[in-house]
């Protein structure tokens, strides 16, 4: 009997434990899905420095879809540059790993560099880290559509 | 897909070794540039990097299974390759590369989280005729329960 109802409190502290756990998880994917909104729909578009200087790491590196890679340096001097930057997402995918996350969804950039027009379409994967009690990005990649 | 090297048996075993030892001349030497602190993961990223290329060119799918995440997000033209998809496709398809040549490799290291840039190129014959294409990618590593597993990977045509 005593073995009986100590298996039965293990059970429920598992699936309370894992319930807590899903729910930490689903709160952090909701958090990165917003994150993710924010530097991509309002940054980019805005040129926000600061919101880009506040989300992006230090250390934050990109590859664009022409295969260029980019430090968080000079993608900042890209968005600055730009006449007008849309990055519209969508069907994204949020991947919890201890204090880090991945983002995937496809994207679709249209805009102007200097004059001259940027249309991009494909997919993209962001690796987003919880660092000193915040969200930031690492990486990014955008990948084109065959 | 990268880190395809698939060599016909016995004409182009030299080609392999020859390659082979390309591959491990890139992934060691980016190591000596790296901080001291991290030196010891950044190699431990570098032979998982390698560990993947091999498993990939000799089709060892329990290699590739210890070292990919479950929830392994690939992502390939725009498509996203599950790490079962990936798997299967590497069982399943005869691969066509002739020969991947990595280019120089960088391992940023966030505590328990790896990301690793680089480049290399693929050299292929479609349809008789050979191809040349350079691919920038960018890996994600996280340590978790088993040692590091690669989380997140996916690679562009470099086109300008």
């Amino acid at each position: 009997m005593r073995k009986r109802v100590c298996a039965l409190l293990f059970i429920l502290m598992a699936t309370v434990a894992c319930a807590a756990q899903q729910a930490d998880d689903s709160g952090i994917k909701t958090k990165i899905m917003a994150l993710e909104q924010l530097l991509k729909l309002h940054a980019y578009q805005a040129k926000d420095a600061k919101v880009l200087d506040a989300l992006l790491d230090d250390k934050f590196v990109a590859v664009d879809p022409v295969g260029k890679l980019q430090t968080k340096a000079e993608l900042l001097e890209f968005v600055q540059m730009s006449d007008s930057l849309q990055y519209l997402t969508s069907q994204m995918i949020v991947r919890v790993h201890n204090n880090a996350a991945i983002v995937t969804g496809l994207f679709q950039l249209k805009g102007a560099v200097q004059g001259r027009s940027l249309q991009q379409s494909g997919r993209f994967v962001d690796t987003w880290l919880f660092k000193e009690g915040h969200w930031v990005a690492i990486a990014s990649l955008s990948t084109p559509s065959k | 897909m990268r880190g395809f090297c698939c060599f016909s048996k016995a004409e182009n075993a030299m080609k392999c070794l020859v390659t082979l030892m390309l591959l491990v001349g890139a992934y060691a030497l980016p190591v000596f540039g790296q901080e001291p602190a991290d030196a010891g993961t950044v190699a431990a990223i570098l032979a998982l990097e390698h560990a993947w290329t091999v498993g990939q060119s000799r089709n060892d799918n329990r290699a590739l299974n210890l070292i990919f995440d479950n929830d392994l997000i690939y992502v390939e033209y725009g498509n996203l390759v599950s790490k079962a998809d990936y798997l299967s496709r590497v069982k399943q398809e005869a691969p066509e590369l002739d020969q991947i040549l990595m280019e120089r490799t960088i391992v940023r290291v966030f505590g328990s989280t790896a990301i690793v840039t680089g480049a290399y190129i693929e050299k292929q014959l479609q349809s008789g005729r050979p191809s040349v294409r350079r691919w920038r990618f960018i890996d994600t590593w996280v340590y978790q329960e088993n040692g590091w597993t690669l989380v997140a990977a996916g690679a562009s045509p470099v086109t300008k």
